[in-house]
Order: C-alpha cells, then structure tokens, then sequence
C-alpha cells in the first residue's frame, strides 16, 4: 500500500498513540521491580521465617498474592498493554481507535493492581489463586477489560493493511479468552453491598474446577498466547529476518487455542474431581506439546541465517533465551501432567520451579528483550548502555538456573521422601524432615531470585538513564524510522 | 520504511520477492519490514503431533476418559483393571475388581501397606507394655513408626525430638513426668489429653505476700532468693490463706493424680528461669505466675484422631524411645 511507505514520514506521536505505550512500559518497570522484591522476600521467609517479624501482614499467606498480582498482572499486565497498543497500531498503520478509552484502562488497571495489593495485605481475598482480589475490584477490572476490548478491536477494524498481522491474533485471543476466564471464575454473591467478602456461586468440585479452567488458561492465554504476540512482532523486528513459516502460525496458533481449554484439571489430579476429567486434561496437556512448540520453532527459526546476532545483539538472545525456556517449560508440563509424574511432582516446589521456567524463562525474558527493543524508539534516543543490558542478561538467565534447579531438586526430594517406605510399611520420613531437607534449597531459591531482581533493578537503571537523555519528539533527522535501535548505541 | 528494509522491496503490495534460501513470503507486509515465509510445517513437528495424539487415544483405552450422558467410558475391559480387597459394613472382606480409578488405587496402596505393617501392630496390640520392650525385633518397629507418628504428630508441640519447649511443652526426654511416667499414665495421657491450670493468686493475697512465695519457690530450687522473705512465703504456703499446700503437697513435690508440678527439682516448666540472668527478673517471672495463674497447657486428647494401636505404640515410644519411662 501507498500508505506504508509514507507513515516513515510522518511524526509517530502523531499518527500513532504512544503516549500510552509509554506509560505503561514506565508500570511495567516499575511493578516488575515491586513484584520481583516482594518474591524475593518471601522466598527468604520460606528459608528464614524471622523475616516474618511476627508481622501478620508480612506473612507469605498475605504477601504471596501480592507478589504474583505485581508480577502477573502489574508487570506482565502492563507490557502486554504497553507492547499490544504498539504492535497494533504499527502493525495496523492506524492510530489507536479512542485515547480516552486507552487511558482509562492504564488508570483502571493501575488501580486494580493497587486496590488488590493493599487487599491481600490487609486480609481481604477470594482464596482463588490468581484470583484473590475481591468482587469490586474484579467489577473494576472487567470495565477495564471491556474498554481494552473496545479499543483492540476499533483500532483493528479501522487498520490500513487488507491482512491482520498474527501477533495481533494471538492479542485478540488474549484479550477474549482473559475476559471470559475472569467473568466466569468470579462470579460470587456479595454477603452484603458493602462489604468485600462474597461468596462464589460454585462449590466443591465444580469451584475447584471452574478455579483451575481459569487458572491454567490464565496461564495459556495471558502468559503464553499473549506474549507469542510479543515475540511475533519483536522477534522478526529485531532480528530483521521474516518470520520463519506463515503456515506453522496458523496452526499451531488455532492447535493452541483449541487444546488450551481443555487442560486445566490437570492441576486437580489425584484429588476428588472425576478419573475422566483428570484423564481429559492430561491427554489434552501432551497434545499442547507441539503446537506449544510451534511458536518456539517459528520464533527461533526466524533468526536462521542471521545466528550471529545471538552473539553480537543482547537484545535478540534475551529474545531467543525466552523461546528456549518457553520450549523447556512447555514439555515440562505436559510431562508433569501424566498421572503418574504428577503422582510425584503433586505438592512439591518442582511444580513451583516449573511455574518459575516459564514465568521468569518465558514471560520475563521476552519482555525484557522486548522492551530493549522498544524504548529507545519510544524515546528517540538509543540505549544507555549495551554493556548494562548484557549483564542484565547473565545476571537474569544466573537467576532463572539457580531457582529452578533448586526447585527441581527440592521438589523431586519432596516428592521421593513423601512416598517412602521401610521395610515394616511404615512412613520412612516424617513431613518436617522433609522441610528441614529442603532448607537448603530454599536458600538458593531466593538467592536465585535474587539474581534475578538484581537484573531487573539495572534494567530499570539503564532505561532510566535512556529516557533522561531521550525524547519523545523525533529530531528531524529521526523523523526517518528504523535508524534507531539498541544496536546503535 | 526503514533503510534496511528498503533494498528487500518497496511496498506492501509488492510480488513476494523477499526470500530465505529460495523461500517465497506470503506477500504480505506489515509495519515496514515484518514479513512471513512460506515454509512448509517442519516433518518432524507433524509427525511428532501425530505421536502425541497417537499417545491420547492410547491413554483413553487405559483410562476413564470421556463422559458419555451420565456415566463415562472406563477405557478397555480388562486392560488396566485393579483388583483389590475391601471390608465390608458387617466386618467381610471382598474382593472386587474395577476398572481404574484414583480410590481403588488407593485402596490397592493402603492395603499393601497395612498387609506389612499389620502383623507387627498385632503383636504390639497382644504383647503387654513390659514385654514389648524386651523384643529387639519389636522395638525397631515401634522405633520406626514411633518415628514418623511423633513428628506428625506429637512434635508440632513437643519438639522433633520430645525436648518441649519451656512455657509451652513439656520435655519427654527426662525422667521427670508430671502426670506421671508408667505406660497406662502416659497412655491416659496421650487417649484423654490434658489440661494444666492454676488459679490467679492476685486477689487472694498481697502483692508483697506474692513476692513472698515467688522467694520461697525459687529457694527450693536453690536459685538466689531473699531468704527472709522466703521464710514468710514457706509459712505462707502450708496456710490456708494461700493454699498453695493443697496442689503442690506439703513437701511442694506436686502431685501426679493432678498434674501439679514438683517445685524443688531443677525443672521448669512455665518460667524459663534457666534462660534468665538476673534474680530480680527471676523473682519478676515466677511472681507473674503466682500471680495471674496459668490457664495455658492444653494438650489434646487423640483417642479420636489415632487407632488404638497407634497409642499404644506412640506410649511405648514416648516410654522407651525417648527415654525416662517409669
């Protein structure tokens, strides 16, 4: 199209909102750093319980949730909006469809992520996992959903290019499945209008499950599918290459959208659900195997002819280092979901650890790769320092090998010394010992962590530094596009 | 758009020419320089789809799978079915064979379990307390039970290793028992439970007659005290003023039936004198004591929460295990 190549001419801030897209990378920091000290923290509690202070609203039952909100929805949340209003509108040719409904969704969603912090500290929680805030905040967080929706799908319609761009399907999907998962896993009778208890319309097995529908395609659909539209816009942008095979993203794409549902009771095996639908859900996780894998091959593949980039720009091997553990930790799971792995990983911190592969290996790299990508075109200016982002790298892959090795051990251990026997029948350990035996791996968990907030603080660092030098109005001589990247610093 | 991209092709609308190893693009075009190969699906990764939902179907004749109206299917008759022995309400035992499922695999575990375990709790149940502990053989096994019974158990309270914790739990570890140390008192102890108390003193006697008694008690135990004042509170104590006599026994060596504690040893069980330095915060505590009584100690009965067989196991483990049985 005629338009394509005139946009470059064109002032970005003009034709495309990224006012917001500054802002939420700017949360997406800033909780990433809360989210991460917070785990860190509690990961010491675990090893050192001192550091409870005899302080209730410091304890792990309170602080845990705010933890994974922080990281969840504060930090991942945010660079999913920040990197999904960019891709959309760059990928769209068209501005956003309403910046006041843009804004509402940082300010609402902002908001919920405070309103559901102080909550947990004070004590309010619907003991749903990743889904502990209270029904006014989840009434807040649908508004903000619906205005997302709106604005996703209105910039979308009014795109100059006749095709939509894969990253964008997988953001669609994001956007629709989350807003199905939470309105139906929250639906919940006050106890009375003004408070901030309610109970759930669901019990017993039917609650467990409808819990862990939504929390596997929590799981599915906001840190994996979305964050495949991450990797589709950033990987082949920073890489220079095309994307590897436009056929494999169409279907593992629709393979992943359809399977993904099907697999949440595989966190409830070997409890009282149904035999078939533990059975279900295990067939269903090994058949998300290789479609799971197909966004890997296709983000990975995209690099072949250009490997030398993995040894000379940082910023593609945080990208590429992402598909790695993102393939690790999606055979992992299907792994851990037969029922007879799951007999032993059940419980034990190897389930934690796998959470950890994908959360910090996948979610976390890729962002971190990707917001390398895209602040210095935020803010026209090239990267502080290329050096800082290559120690941020090691300190963070240092991290992620520390936390899940202990938690691979620790775990296994568990789950090894829970089921052994002497020779009279009797329980060989009993459960503090089994404790007392992960002690030691407790301690490398959080120094682990540790690594890997210390990264996080030096990105936040060096993207401070980049943004004081920047600005957000191109120089003349920026006004052409694509001469800026981390690359040139 | 960008430089770079410009010397692969011009506009979006462009024949795909941008190509990879003589690979097409699809002809699209987006945000510049994102464009698409056309490469085929990698063989590889087919067929590795196909294996898993070969895997499926295979799992699916294993196992209960799919719901059909209000039941569902049990995967194929005879090909993973678990046999396993159940008792009856009237005491029979049955053998029934089923088809997979988590409770019948259960079941098939515990019974394997307890078919090991149960001829040595027959011959705990049939042999008496004194006997048990003459049988090496025995023993190892009350050891080895006692073990993880204890921790799951007693310890929470106790302590991993029956030490207790002072102000809290008593220690099993010494020959000092308050309750009493022969197999059917700790066995009482551990079926019914316990509950220690004693009453406030403060609106009975004066203050000065509370420091009086707290002197006299830390004599016993040969802790530093003011010896005058001792002696009044020795007076004090055998009153019936007071009435201390009444509980702890006139010689202050506390009684059994009750569970009053012996105040001349060296064991303590609510004041941590040991952990303290200075007399005056001696004196402080056990007057906090006289003074607002205690209302703490309670230990649980668990004659609901373990078989009888398991009590009398954890009795001979607390007796002979950790030692000081009488």
């Amino acid at each position: 199209m005629a338009a394509t190549g005139t946009a470059a001419t064109v002032n970005s801030n003009e034709q495309y909102n990224y006012d917001i897209v500054r802002k939420f990378t700017i949360m997406t920091l800033i909780w990433g750093a809360i989210g991460m000290f917070v785990g860190v923290y509690i990961a010491s509690e675990l090893a050192f319980p001192v550091l409870n202070f005899d302080n209730p609203y410091i304890t792990f039952g309170r602080l845990r949730p705010v933890h994974t909100g922080a990281v969840i929805f504060g930090f991942g949340g945010s660079a999913l909006f920040a990197t999904s209003y960019y891709v959309v509108q760059r990928t769209c040719q068209a501005r956003l469809f309403s910046d006041g409904l843009a804004n509402f969704t940082f300010w609402g969603w902002q908001a919920a992520i405070v309103f559901a912090a102080l909550g947990n500290v004070m004590g309010h929680s619907q003991g749903r996992e990743y889904a502990e805030m209270e029904w006014p905040i989840d009434l807040l967080i649908l508004f903000v959903w619906v205005a997302y929706l709106t604005v996703f799908v209105g910039t979308l319609m009014k795109r100059k290019q006749p095709h939509i761009y894969v990253a964008n399907w997988f953001y669609l999907a994001f956007i629709l499945a989350t807003a199905l998962l939470h309105v139906f896993n929250n639906l919940a009778i006050p106890v009375e209008l003004f408070s901030m208890k309610s109970y759930s319309l669901f019990s017993g097995v039917q609650d467990a499950m409808t819990q862990w529908w939504y929390g596997h395609n929590a799981v599915g659909f906001f840190l994996t599918a979305a964050f495949l539209g991450m990797m589709y816009y950033f990987v082949p942008k920073q890489a220079g290459r095309p994307i590897y095979s436009y056929r494999l993203s169409v279907i593992h794409f629709w393979a992943i959208i359809f399977l993904y549902m099907w697999a949440g009771s595989h966190h409830l095996h070997w409890t009282a659900i149904p035999d078939w639908t533990s059975t279900l859900a295990a067939t269903f996780s090994i058949m998300l195997l290789l479609p799971s894998w197909g966004g890997m091959i296709n983000g990975i593949l995209t690099l072949s002819g250009a490997w030398d980039k993995l040894r000379t720009d940082p910023v593609m091997r945080f990208l590429i280092v992402a598909l790695s553990f993102y393939g690790m930790s999606t055979f992992e799971g299907p792994m851990m979901s037969l029922k007879d792995v799951n007999a032993l990983s059940h419980y034990t911190d190897w389930t934690v650890g796998h959470v950890h592969s994908g959360a910090l290996g996948w979610v976390a790299m890729i962002t971190f790769g990707s917001l390398y990508h895209l602040v210095p075109r935020l803010w026209n200016t090239p990267m502080h320092s290329l050096k800082l982002i290559n120690v941020h790298f090691w300190l963070a892959t240092i991290g992620i090998l520390l936390y899940i090795t202990a938690m691979w051990i620790s775990g296994i251990m568990q789950g090894l010394m829970w089921r052994a026997f002497d020779d009279f029948g009797n329980l060989q350990y009993s459960f503090v010992e089994s404790v007392a035996a992960a002690h030691p791996f407790y301690i490398m968990r959080a120094v682990g962590g540790a690594f890997f907030l210390a990264g996080m603080i030096l990105m936040c660092y060096n993207m401070y530094k980049t943004i004081r030098k920047g600005s957000v109005e191109p120089t003349a001589e920026q006004q052409v596009e694509g001469k800026l990247s981390a690359n040139a610093a | 758009m960008s430089q770079e991209n410009t010397k692969g092709s011009g506009t979006a609308e462009q024949k795909p020419t941008f190509s990879q190893g003589g690979v097409p693009t699809t002809g699209h075009s987006w945000d510049g320089d994102i464009r698409e190969l056309t490469n085929p699906l990698p063989r590889w990764w087919v067929w590795a789809f196909y294996i898993t939902a070969i895997f499926t179907v295979v799992y699916w004749l294993f196992y209960p799978a799919w719901p059909v109206g209000s039941t569902f299917t049990k995967g194929v008759p005879g090909l993973n079915s678990i046999t396993y022995t159940a008792t009856q309400v009237d005491g029979t035992e049955v053998e029934k064979t089923t088809h997979w499922n988590m409770r019948s695999k259960f079941m098939v575990e515990m019974n394997e379990l307890h078919a090991a375990q149960k001829q040595w709790f027959d011959k705990v149940a049939a042999t008496p307390y004194d006997q048990i502990a003459q049988d090496a053989e025995l023993m190892q096994f009350v050891t080895s039970a006692g073990k993880t019974l204890f921790s799951d158990n007693c310890a929470p309270c106790h302590q991993a290793g029956g030490q207790g914790v002072i102000g809290f739990a008593p220690n099993l570890t010494d020959d000092h028992w308050q309750y009493g140390g022969a197999y059917e008192q700790i066995e009482a102890t551990i079926v019914h439970g316990r509950r220690g108390y004693m009453p406030a003193f403060k609106e009975i006697v004066s203050d000065e007659e509370i420091g009086q008694l707290a002197n006299y008690v830390l004599s016993l135990s040969g802790e530093p005290h003011d010896a005058g004042s001792a002696s009044s509170g020795a007076k004090l104590f055998q009153t019936n003023t007071a009435g201390c006599y009444a509980c702890h026994g006139a010689d202050a060596k506390g009684i059994e039936g009750i569970g009053s504690a012996n105040l001349t040893d060296k064991i303590w069980l609510w004041a941590n004198i040991p952990e303290l330095n200075t007399p005056e915060e001696k004196l402080k505590v056990v007057k906090t004591i006289i003074s607002g009584g205690l209302n703490r100690g309670v230990m649980p009965p668990w004659e609901d929460r373990l078989k009888p067989d398991q009590i009398k196991l954890l009795t001979v483990y607390v007796h002979q295990g950790l030692g000081g049985g009488k």
